[in-house]
């Protein structure tokens, strides 16, 4: 019998960390869902809403991508917490539609997966939590170090930066991140 | 051998048994889902319920006296307050404050400050400076909406800048944005203001603190006839439509140590010799270098701001000097200011009318504390000082009130006693709706002419809708004369001089218990003898653009102040009038004026008070009103209604921020440029503003972002530092499977050891 206990053993501590892994995946697309319902709410009513009771952060603003049919809904923060949850609206930038670039941060694995099929001249439109949308078209790609990226949220213009890490196949967090320039195209008729 | 042999011979039963083994997978696959299901809605780290923000963040427009808010992302954090200095000199008639507030700001972020403070209602602020770091910057006077604009602009730009703007003309606001970590900023704001003199008293009044403001709900609507009587009206929603820009929160002593700590330092110069100098609310330490100069320090180091410093002095001398005569030569006109006491008459030929006099005292709950009984200790006295042919009422007011009696009634000893328990038995609580009150004390329902009506209104004037109380007056005052009783350490000093001014009365300051006696003795002097009427000043050589244009009638004590802008010094001014049924007459010669300071500046800001009154009156169109004052305060460089100083640092605060400035105009950057192919290193983001698209577009969305309610961001990183972006899921769960898998295989070898075995 005790020449079970190992494989058994293994087995369990293998389950562990496949539900982990897949917990984290798990949470990312639930969270989505009850994400896209409060945003609903929030453009309807024009409060903030919580998606869920407990949560310390709430949903800003829609990305969507028609052409690869992806579309995220960005929280307010980019705390790791809030990224598990979705795209977060990095502090100290600006909302989407102001002047400024706008920086929205999120998993590579998860929410940014997409970032990797969007080609230069790609629109981008984000919605904002009172109903305004905006268009954008991804204008150029880079590859910065974290904390030297360079970005200035008080830029003219109006500009846009998806950003999540580098590179998109690696399975170890890095310092590298991706960033998906985009510049306004305009402001699109209001659809409530 | 036999190893080979079995090794062959189980390869017949292998298959069902990978069958089972990647149903065994699948199985714990969706075990793993399920559980990680489960676990999403169960399994949060405690912090996540935690509050996201904390009580530490104030509400805008939250500020006390010398409080800096800072702006940050989560709210306003209250910054630490370093201290004030404020620095007086007294020359003569006019007084040049220099108030100078030291902040710093101990966060990490860059922020933007907005600070709300008091100053004297009579001051003409004329300069703005800031230093922040090793930078000074001076402000410039502007229109009001067009300094918002550049202050707006610069802050967005990166560049510190300044915006010093008028709330009420004794509350200011100042703005001050991108204050990088750990900064310092000196704000230095200079102003202006007359001395005060009563008889042979001068003084002087600093105010420290805004006092929190009652600002009534805008549930009734108030009609807005047309002067013209034609019956139309328009009805005017909210009585304090910038109530969020005046009510500042107070800070509760029981809790918090006293804040803003501040030092005085007074240089008076009386131009004649000195004789007492007192500090009224502040203990003093006084030098003299000589005999007509002093040099005023608080003695116990600074003091918390929450009390206005009062300073009054008196000439050594019995009389005070009954004429005052300055000259100041701007540009290529002189200004005069003069004093000019008239003398005390007895009256001789007829006994003065009796009175009648309504008592108002405001008992509001921010009446409380010393106020109420400094109120109440002033009204009995008044009450005993009432002479048996009088007649008299009282009306208290919170936010609701109460008449003593229905009516006026003769100020026999019965009257008197009950009146003095109505008083006695009240107390400090509810708001402040004080135009009701003003509306029944000035109905004047007997109308006998036999009495003089007077109105005496004991109030701190902690309330936000000033302008209508003043526009009641106007509408409502015929023949009743407004006496107000400024109650407390920080009475609404604006409120109180221009209700009296309206109101043709005196306003009559009691700062404390100790000041009752004598303050009320002073005020009754006023209320017992004759005023000095139909007075007029008449220039013999000069044209005269005199202020105030219509002089107002003087009370015992009073001195005329007169401001006038002359195109020569030449000749005399010749002041008439009557005192109570005597005529009196004084010829000034102009050419002995004394050479005087900033005299323009007090003529400009009191013509501005004059517009301000005659638009509340009617007698001129609010679009003519502005459109004088507005040509004032930008010939005299004032802060008023209409104008703001504002001012903006031309070197950016962030080198990085250079290049915002060029992107921030409405300037195309070249076409086609592109960074598609910088893959990597792309050392000057900032700098890489994309191609453009129309420009009518793009002005009207920086239009928008001009006038956002919320302004961009304030702090201002000199680049976003970018979160962590990936997740060990995928890594996990390559792990999980490998484990998994090996132990798959394990159990499988095990199986067929035993099978062999067996």
């Amino acid at each position: 019998m005790p020449r079970f206990i190992l494989p058994l053993l293994l087995a369990l501590a293998g389950l562990v960390l496949f539900g982990h892994g897949a917990y984290i995946h798990a949470k990312a697309l639930v969270a989505q869902v009850l994400l896209e319902r409060a945003f609903t709410k929030t453009i309807a009513t024009g409060r903030e809403t919580k998606p869920w009771s407990w949560a310390d952060t709430w949903p800003v603003a829609r990305i969507e991508i028609k052409r690869i049919h992806a579309s995220a809904i960005v929280l307010s923060g980019s705390s790791g917490q809030a990224l598990a949850f979705g795209p977060g609206h990095v502090e100290g930038t600006p909302d989407a539609g102001e002047a400024g670039v706008a920086v929205y941060s999120a998993h590579r694995d998860t929410h940014f997966a997409f970032l990797k099929h969007v080609v230069i001249g790609d629109e981008i439109d984000v919605t904002r939590s009172d109903g305004r949308k905006f268009r954008y078209r991804a204008d150029a790609t880079s590859v910065v170090h974290f904390d030297t990226s360079g970005i200035d949220p008080l830029a003219g213009g109006h500009q846009l930066v998806l950003s999540t890490c580098w590179p998109f196949d690696a399975l170890t967090p890095g310092p590298e991140r991706y960033l998906l320039h985009a510049t306004m195209i305009g402001s699109l008729p209001v659809s409530r | 051998m036999t190893t080979c042999d079995e090794i062959e011979s189980d390869k017949s039963s292998a298959r069902p048994s990978l069958i089972r083994l990647a149903l065994f997978l699948v199985m714990q696959g969706v075990a793993v889902i399920l559980v990680g299901f489960a676990a999403l809605f169960l399994s949060f780290e405690p912090a996540w319920s935690a509050e996201r923000l904390s009580a530490a963040f104030l509400k805008p427009g939250d500020a006390r006296s010398g409080s800096l808010l800072l702006k940050t992302e989560e709210g306003y954090a209250d910054a630490s307050r370093l201290g004030i200095d404020v620095d007086l000199t007294i020359s003569g008639p006019t007084v040049r404050a220099r108030v100078t507030q030291i902040f710093r700001n101990p966060t990490k972020d860059w922020v933007e400050a907005v600070y709300v403070y008091p100053l004297p209602s009579g001051g003409a602020v004329d300069t703005l400076k800031m230093v922040i770091g090793d930078r000074v910057v001076v402000g410039d006077i502007k229109e009001r909406q067009q300094a918002k604009a550049i202050y707006e602009q610069a802050k967005q730009n990166g560049q510190k800048a300044a915006l010093t703007e008028q709330e009420r003309p004794n509350i200011f606001t100042n703005s001050v944005a991108n204050i990088g970590p750990g900064e310092t900023v000196l704000v230095q704001i200079e102003y202006q203001e007359p001395v005060q003199q009563s008889g042979s008293e001068f003084s002087l009044r600093v105010p420290m603190v805004v006092a929190p403001r009652y600002n009534p709900a805008p549930v009734v609507q108030s009609v807005d006839f047309r002067p013209d009587g034609g019956g139309w009206g328009a009805t005017k929603s909210d009585p304090v439509p910038d109530r969020n820009r005046i009510s500042p929160e107070v800070q509760d002593p029981a809790t918090n140590a006293p804040v803003n700590p501040t030092s005085i330092t007074v240089r008076l110069q009386a131009g004649f010799p000195l004789g007492e100098v007192k500090s009224h609310h502040h203990t003093v330490k006084t030098e003299k270098p000589d005999a007509s100069t002093s040099i005023i320090r608080l003695a116990e180091g600074p003091a918390p701001a929450d009390r206005d410093f009062e300073l009054t002095w008196k000439p050594a001398a019995e009389k005070a000097p009954s004429v005052g005569l300055f000259r100041e030569r701007v540009g290529d006109s002189d200004y005069l200011l003069a004093f000019l006491t008239p003398p005390a008459v007895e009256q001789a030929v007829q006994k003065p009318l009796p009175r009648e006099v309504i008592f108002v005292i405001d008992n509001s709950g921010s009446m409380g504390g010393t106020s109420i009984i400094q109120a109440k200790a002033s009204l009995i006295y008044a009450l005993g000082r009432l002479q048996p042919g009088d007649r008299f009422n009282v009306i208290r007011f919170d936010n609701t009130m109460n008449m003593l009696f229905p009516g006026a009634v003769p100020a026999d000893r019965e009257h008197v006693r009950r009146a003095t328990d109505f008083v006695s038995a009240l107390r400090a609580e509810g708001g402040t709706e004080m135009v009701p009150a003003m509306r029944a004390a000035l109905t004047d329902s007997v109308g006998d002419a036999n009495y003089v009506r007077q109105v005496v209104f004991l109030t701190d004037g902690a309330i936000g809708n000033e302008q209508q109380l003043f526009e009641t007056i106007n509408a409502l005052r015929g023949r009743s004369r407004i006496f107000m009783v400024g109650i407390g350490s920080a009475p609404n000093t604006y409120l109180m001089t221009r209700a009296a001014e309206l109101g043709r009365g005196t306003f009559t300051h009691i700062g404390s218990v100790e000041q009752v006696e004598d303050r009320m003795r002073g005020l009754f002097a006023k209320l017992e003898n004759p005023a000095v009427t139909n007075l007029t000043a008449k220039f013999s050589d000069a044209t005269a653009d005199v202020t105030p244009a219509a002089i107002p009638d003087l009370y015992r004590d009073e001195p005329l102040v007169l401001a006038a802008k002359l195109d020569k010094l030449a000749g005399s001014v010749e002041i008439k009038g009557r005192i109570g049924d005597r005529p009196w007459v004084v010829t000034l010669p102009l050419a002995n004026a004394a050479e005087g300071k900033g005299l323009s500046k007090l003529w400009a800001r009191r013509k501005i008070a004059d517009a301000e009154v005659a638009r509340t009156t009617r007698q001129a169109s609010s679009e003519d009103a502005d459109k004088r004052i507005l040509a004032l305060a930008l010939e005299h460089q004032l802060v008023t209604r209409l104008t703001s100083l504002v001012a903006v640092d031309k070197t950016p605060s962030r080198s990085q921020g250079e290049p915002l400035k060029l992107s921030e105009l409405p300037i195309n950057l070249p076409a086609g440029w592109d960074f598609t192919k910088v893959f990597g290193e792309r050392p000057q983001l900032p700098a890489t503003p994309t191609e453009r698209r129309a420009d009518a577009d793009e002005a009207r969305l920086q239009v928008a972002a001009l006038k956002r309610a919320q302004p961009v961001v304030t702090p201002v990183p000199d680049s976003v530092k970018l979160p962590k972006t990936a997740t060990d899921a995928e890594l996990k769960m390559i792990g999980g499977v490998i484990l998994l898998t090996v132990s798959l295989i394990l159990l499988g070898f095990n199986r067929r050891r035993q099978m062999s075995l067996g």
